[in-house]
């Protein structure tokens, strides 16, 4: 019986491994395969005309490279004011005797269910003269509720006791936070960081609104640009004389500039893997 | 992550902009301000601003070839104008979305490229944008173009409920057929076929393939995505006297009948009906793939590089990118055309717009003192031949030669859309000309000089075709167009549909009266009746 279970298990599990992985493995061929092959649909789990030429060609792209620093710096800055704000926040939104606490939390998940429009937000941000400047892309989404809602009910899920101790032996509120509170809060922390750290490295949109110079744009853009561009509404119905050039570059520099931009991202998870499983965990349980 | 609707926009923007359009609406043009304006500038004369201009204009990065600062198209421009282009970049991807974004916030350059025409509407009530059409008097070339190539016409489409124009449409001196359909030639053959001439010879066509080979569909088409059967049921419609496919689907729902002097719901029309039957047999005797109009694109070229199908939707660009390369290296052998466009109960004519996408002003532009000049320098750079063969090709001697007939070729050194291929330099990537935001329509010579001798075969057979009449303006107002969209997207969901039950024998083509009905029920006669009245209006208004 208990090994019948396990087969049935190990085939679904199986299943939605491949499902899942079948796709991105297929990305993999077509970084490493012939155009030719890729257009006529003959790449599928192998790479067909097995050339590197086209990592030498992506990578030889100064733009990409400008771009590639760029997501790194707005990732770092993001993630590390984010999560400053965000501990800050939600460990004030932890004490239920802090006064006007529900008003608080209130503003917070407010933006989750409103906000004020793409327009007047634009306006905002130009006004405010972020435009063009990488504060732009760090500061409007610094605080994400959601991660908030998760680090508060952590931080609630803590003995007081601990703090009250600290806090008879003369430790101020800055003290308990950075002293007792932060080290045991090292799995929500690491999660919060995966979280926000994976966030900005996709992000584009922020990006994309505020910033109008190409030497500062994420990677995401350039990517997005590489791909959405070459098969959006402008190859149908084309120009075929000003556009042709478009479907040549397409699927196998797609394919490579994908992988080269998922790949740091990818590289990260199994180390923050353990951190973030008891993490969320964690905040679940005792919530 | 968040999107913008255009509801979202248009909503958020409305309320913002209230304020100034209020303001601005009713202000009657004034005469240009002169500012820096050339003394003496008409056609066929260089535009040269007295003192060096800056003037700010949106820009896409293209992925084919982004934007660099050391192109000559820019250090050229500014000699030979003493304009300097200031840029706001924008990625090709979403081009679109921030510039609709920027016009509606109101920090849109002065000169915004690359608008289609439908897309300035929601912009217009609140003013910001220029309406263009109060100026062209200082625009010498767009003036003679439109009076050498007769394209008042064709102008006339862009007007708006308050007769005015607010796009510098690119202008084509004649309609520019592209798509048709990709033939394999040594099938032909093998069949003692000639390639069809007409939408009898092509059924009879396919089904000579299908006897060969009965395993396969000898057509199974492509860019059936959004637009079910999008290429095919166009070209279809043309040739019985209808709009179907992506006519049917980019348009208004309404055909212009020439002789009644009326507009007609297209989904009831007997061509519609027509169209639909000669569909319909193809399906249903096996000659054409049902999957045709909901495969990818992909999928479709796949069956046909790998000799499973014979025949398929094509452009010049797809017949030499997609084909010819996939069957080099599955069937060296093979050989395929693209053929010109079979002909039909409507004869030896065609349909088209002889304007494309082109450019908006923003109406802050009318306050610049150098707003005389802005005008000056569209007008040369986007309308003036000399312009025109700048924007495209460059530089003669640099980038381009010209032999005595005029013929141009690219220079050695320098490779465009593969007539040289393998140059170290490219006109595109390395100097900027070519470039989507600059070059727009202009000569059949001008837009002919990239074709390959094949193309050209194909363009004459397609010029020498008739054009038919266009349909006359009816542009509503704001309110009416609210109604009429209500109105208007459930009629074309109803018809399109349908089209494609029809087509796939889901719905037996018996219950047409029935469809027909179910049409009326969606308040068909309603509709058609404002589109009438609007265009009655106009007329009385404005001529």
């Amino acid at each position: 019986m208990v090994s019948r279970v396990r087969w049935v298990n190990a085939t679904l599990l199986i299943g939605v491994v491949v499902v899942t992985l079948y796709p991105f493995f297929n990305i993999v061929a077509r970084s490493f395969s012939a155009e030719k092959y890729i257009v006529s649909g003959q790449v599928n789990l192998w790479p067909k005309g097995f050339n590197l030429t086209t990592y030498q060609i992506v990578m030889s792209d100064p733009v990409f490279w400008i771009n590639y620093r760029n997501t790194v710096v707005y990732t770092v800055v993001a993630t590390a004011i984010s999560m400053v704000v965000t501990t800050c926040y939600a460990y004030v939104l932890s004490k239920p005797h802090l006064r006007g606490r529900k008003v608080l939390i209130g503003v917070a998940v407010f933006t989750m269910f409103f906000s004020g429009g793409l327009i007047p937000q634009y306006v905002l941000i130009s006004n405010l003269g972020l435009t063009n400047t990488i504060w732009s892309i760090v500061l409007p989404n610094a605080i994400s509720v959601f991660n908030l809602l998760v680090m508060k009910t952590f931080f609630e899920g803590l003995p007081r006791e601990l703090e009250e101790a600290a806090a008879i032996d003369g430790m101020n509120t800055y003290g308990i936070l950075a002293k007792i509170v932060l080290p045991l809060s090292k799995a929500v922390l690491a999660t919060m960081v995966l979280f926000y750290a994976v966030s900005f490295w996709n992000s584009w949109f922020p990006a994309f609104l505020y910033l109008d110079k190409i030497e500062m744009f994420p990677v995401t853009i350039y990517l997005r640009n590489l791909i959405a561009g070459a098969t959006g509404a402008e190859s149908a119905g084309a120009n075929p004389d000003v556009h042709s050039e478009i479907m040549q570059v397409a699927s196998n520099i797609q394919a490579v500039t994908i992988i080269l931009t998922i790949l740091p991202i990818l590289m990260i998870y199994p180390f923050v893997q353990r951190f973030f499983v008891s993490g969320v965990m964690l905040g679940a349980v005792k919530g | 992550m968040r999107q913008v609707t255009r509801r979202h926009a248009l909503l958020t923007f409305g309320a913002l902009t209230l304020a100034a359009a209020c303001s601005t609406a009713e202000e009657k043009p004034t005469a240009a301000a002169k500012g820096a304006a050339m003394e003496g500038y008409g056609v066929g004369k260089t535009f040269k601003a007295p003192q060096q201009l800056t003037f700010p204009i949106l820009h896409n990065i293209h992925p084919a070839y982004p934007v660099k600062d050391d192109w000559l198209f820019w250090s050229e421009l500014a000699k030979r104008t003493n304009v300097k282009l200031q840029t706001t970049l924008i990625p090709f991807s979403d081009y679109d979305q921030k510039k609709g974004l920027l016009i509606s916030a109101g920090q849109a350059p002065l000169i915004v490229p690359k608008m289609y025409p439908g897309q300035e509407v929601p912009y217009i009530a609140s003013g910001v944008l220029l309406p263009v059409s109060d100026y062209v008097e200082q625009m010498p070339h767009f003036m003679d173009k439109v009076t050498k190539w007769q394209l008042q016409g064709d102008l006339d489409t862009l007007r708006q409920n308050d007769g005015k124009y607010y796009v510098l449409p690119g202008l084509h001196e004649k309609v520019w057929s592209d798509y048709s359909f990709a033939v394999r030639t040594d099938i032909l053959q093998e069949l003692g076929l000639q390639a069809p001439k007409t939408w009898d010879d092509f059924h009879a066509m396919l089904k000579a393939m299908k006897e060969k080979y009965p395993d396969e569909y000898p057509f199974s088409d492509r860019w059936g995505i959004p637009t079910p059967g999008g290429a095919f049921l166009q070209q279809l419609g043309n040739a019985y006297g209808t709009n179907a496919g992506w006519n049917f689907a980019n348009g208004r729902p309404v055909f212009w009948d020439d002789a009644a002097q009326k507009f007609i719901f297209t989904g009831t029309m007997p061509q519609y009906k027509q169209v639909v039957e000669y569909a319909a047999a193809l399906v249903k005797e096996g000659l054409m793939d049902p999957e045709s109009f909901t495969q990818k694109d992909d999928a479709a070229n796949a069956k046909f590089t790998s000799g499973k199908s014979f025949v398929i939707s094509s452009n010049a660009q797809s017949l030499v990118n997609d084909y010819r390369k996939g069957l080099a290296e599955n069937n060296p052998k093979a050989t395929v055309v693209k053929i010109p466009v079979p002909v039909g109960p409507m004869g030896e004519t065609r349909t088209g717009l002889r304007t494309e996408n082109g450019i908006v002003l923003m109406a802050k532009a009318k306050d610049d003192p150098n707003f005389a000049a802005l005008l000056q320098f569209v007008d040369w750079l986007f309308y003036s031949d000399e312009g025109q063969l700048f924007a495209k090709w460059g530089v003669e001697g640099v980038t381009y030669t010209k032999d005595a007939s005029g013929k141009i070729t690219p220079a050695k050194d320098v490779d465009m859309v593969g007539l040289n291929p393998g140059a170290p330099k490219h006109l595109q990537k390395d100097f900027g000309f070519g470039n989507g935001v600059f070059a727009y329509g202009g000569t059949t010579a001008l837009l002919q000089s990239t074709f390959s001798e094949e193309e050209l075969e194909f363009q004459n057979v397609m010029n020498a075709r008739q054009n038919r009449p266009l349909p006359p303006p009816a542009p509503l107002d704001e309110l009416e167009q609210e109604q009429a969209t209500l109105w208007e997207t459930p009629l074309k969901d109803h018809v399109q549909q349908n089209t494609l039950n029809f087509i796939l024998g889901k719905r037996d083509l018996a219950e047409w009266d029935a469809y027909a009905k179910e049409l009326e029920g969606k308040n068909l006669a309603a509709y058609v009746d404002l589109i009438n009245k609007a265009h009655v209006r106009f007329k009385e208004k404005h001529g």
